[in-house]
């Protein structure tokens, strides 16, 4: 048995085995950077990482604040433009992107915009930033969802998913065939999109979840794989590498914060 | 260049000249390296009634909307402080009725400025974004948000958006020469074309450097002298945010606003401090050195990890070779004045 790990740990790994070696891959801010950067050091040494900002190819020795952070590796590869890494999207370049979610509906489609209403919303959230058209044309979309929900119906829809499911995506003519979100990573488990309805089900569950506990988050009856596995325990390796790059990721946003905090009324009083 | 083609003027004066109510105004700077101190500037000035472009709206547009100057803000992204429990500035203001929103996708929103920079009246975009509610709801632009078109060599139906041609940008950047020559690097996002696409472009920058830095570097110049109206030298002018080279993102700082952005009163009582509380970036710097000492800005100072150089270098810089020949025909100035008399080419 190798050694214990955190919640956080164990859903950067999970996240980071869905990028294969010499792929091209657009990364998200948060969760998905330290994922990226996991990958290519253990999985996948000739993935070309990506963002949106135009930093191409590049290798991160620090956890990164945003999609636009050059601080946080030694240079990069290609310096390009905002406008220059959509289109290398759009006409196919990349394998796989990454995105978070505020709401998910049963067919993958997003929701980052706001909840209530548009016009006045009970809580504006971010917006698209490049969510709406990375799902529309990377070829795989990896969803994380840390504090979303399921719903039956979005408040705004913001990031095309499988649309109404079914073939209704490939038929609409808009997508590339065969696009779309490929795995949802929320702390619960692993949920995939059966390949005829497209609707999300439940593939993977993490160690000492239930499946009530996941199928409550859910409003609608969710299905459950007939083979459902149980996320498996982290290595010595994985745990290592993800404790050293970015020990506030090992911890979660909330201990990080209050370390953080203590450590600094520490010092204001040293 | 002549000398007398300088822009270099105080932050105070450029905005004082260049901003004015009413005004379209692109932040130019994308996530990264934003233009605080102008934006402070703007706000100290009490302009009202601005259509903001930002790119990603964050730290930026917290402030410009915290301080009433915005009425429309055109944008891919906001900022949100706290969480679920907290709140922004924006969210604030569309709750009172005093903003209105127009939400684009990050490529919808750089396609407009693009247009704009080339002086296309529109550009194609994504057609997938069909599908969204982006598309579907709209705000002050209405019918203009988007439109769709048939694509003359295909048949297919495009999606497209407006140029944007904003009346003024106003842009952080590492370096520039005093004609206007700013230079930029690290993440490019969007940065030229908000610049470019504009009517006006002020300039701030880490430092001003020799005209000859700019020479040998072109490939770094993303907005030529020739386009700027003024340059102003603001170290430290992107604070809490980051400038590749200079210095990292002011984790304490931003901290700082973050946990005052949730409620209005918080961000206001930030903003008397930190905005109001200050004259210019020099006042801000005293007092956040004067309040936390120096340890915060010291620790944050980038190490250098230099640019291998290209070499804009050629074989020679004369057309006479070290014997003062001509180097194609061979002959000094005297015998070559001497041939062309000979030859009847000269005219008294």
């Amino acid at each position: 048995m190798s050694k214990p790990y955190t919640l956080q740990e164990l859903l950067v790994i999970a996240v980071a085995k869905e990028i294969h070696d010499h792929e091209n891959v657009i990364l998200g801010v948060g969760l998905p950077t330290t994922a990226g950067a996991l990958a290519k050091a253990l999985y996948a040494p000739h993935a070309t990482l990506m963002m949106e900002s135009g930093i191409i190819d590049f290798e991160p020795l620090l956890p990164l604040n945003h999609i636009a952070d050059a601080h946080s590796c030694r240079g990069f590869s290609y310096s390009t433009d905002l406008f220059s890494a959509f289109t290398m999207t759009y006409r196919g370049f990349v394998d796989v992107c990454f995105l978070g979610v505020g709401q998910v509906d049963k067919y993958g489609n997003l929701n980052t915009t706001c909840i209530g209403d548009y016009y006045k919303p009970t809580m504006r959230l971010p917006g698209s930033g490049g969510a709406a058209d990375f799902i529309s044309y990377a070829k795989r979309t990896v969803l994380t969802m840390l504090g979303g929900n399921f719903v039956e119906k979005l408040d705004y829809f913001t990031s095309p998913g499988y649309l109404d499911g079914g073939n209704s995506r490939d038929e609409s003519g808009l997508f590339p065939k065969g696009s779309g979100p490929t795995m949802l990573l929320s702390t619960k488990g692993v949920f995939r999109f059966d390949p005829v309805t497209k609707e999300i089900y439940l593939a993977q569950i993490h160690p000492r979840v239930k499946i009530e506990d996941v199928k409550k988050d859910v409003p609608w009856e969710l299905k459950i794989a007939p083979d459902l596995s149980e996320t498996p325990h982290p290595t010595d390796e994985e745990i290592d590498f993800i404790r050293r790059f970015a020990p506030a990721m090992s911890a979660g946003r909330e201990l990080a914060m209050e370390l953080m905090i203590a450590n600094l009324m520490k010092q204001s009083k040293g | 260049m002549a000398a007398e083609n300088s822009k270099v003027m105080s932050v105070r004066d450029a905005i004082s000249k260049f901003v004015y109510d009413g005004a379209e105004l692109v932040i130019g700077n994308y996530t990264v390296g934003s233009c605080a101190e102008l934006v402070y500037e703007v706000v100290r000035q009490g302009r009202k009634g601005l259509t903001i472009y930002s790119q990603s709206g964050i730290f930026d547009v917290e402030v410009l909307v915290g301080a009433g100057c915005v009425a429309r803000l055109v944008s891919t992204y906001v900022l949100r402080a706290g969480g679920k429990k907290g709140g922004s500035a924006v969210e604030r203001a569309m709750n009172a009725g005093t903003l209105e929103v127009e939400d684009y996708t990050n490529f919808q929103y750089n396609a407009r400025l693009v247009a704009g920079m080339h002086g296309f009246s529109y550009m194609q975009v994504l057609e997938g974004a069909i599908a969204t509610d982006l598309f579907r709801k709209r705000s002050f632009l209405g019918e203009n948000k988007y439109r769709i078109i048939k694509c003359p060599y295909t048949g297919k139906d495009q999606l497209t958006v407006p140029a944007a041609n904003p009346d003024v940008c106003i842009v952080h950047v590492q370096r520039a020469d005093k004609f206007g020559n700013a230079q930029y690097w690290g993440a490019l996002g969007s940065v030229a074309a908000a610049a470019l696409a504009s009517k006006r472009i002020v300039v701030s920058c880490e430092e001003i450097v020799e005209h000859d830095v700019i020479q040998s570097s072109p490939h770094l110049t993303i907005i030529p002298a020739y386009r700027v109206d003024a340059v102003c030298e603001v170290p430290w002018g992107a604070n809490p945010t980051e400038v590749l080279g200079y210095y990292n993102i002011d984790q304490f700082m931003y901290g700082l606003f973050l946990m005052m952005d949730g409620t209005a009163d918080g961000l206001k009582a930030w903003m008397d401090e930190w905005v109001y509380g200050c004259e210019n970036r020099a006042a801000y710097i005293d007092h956040y050195v004067q309040k936390f000492g120096s340890k915060n800005l010291d620790g944050i100072r980038c190490k250098p990890y230099y640019s291998a150089p290209a070499n804009y270098g050629s074989a020679f810089t004369s057309r006479w070779d070290k014997d003062g020949r001509e180097r194609a025909i061979g002959m000094t100035l005297a015998e070559f004045e001497q041939t062309l008399k000979e030859r009847g080419k000269l005219y008294e």
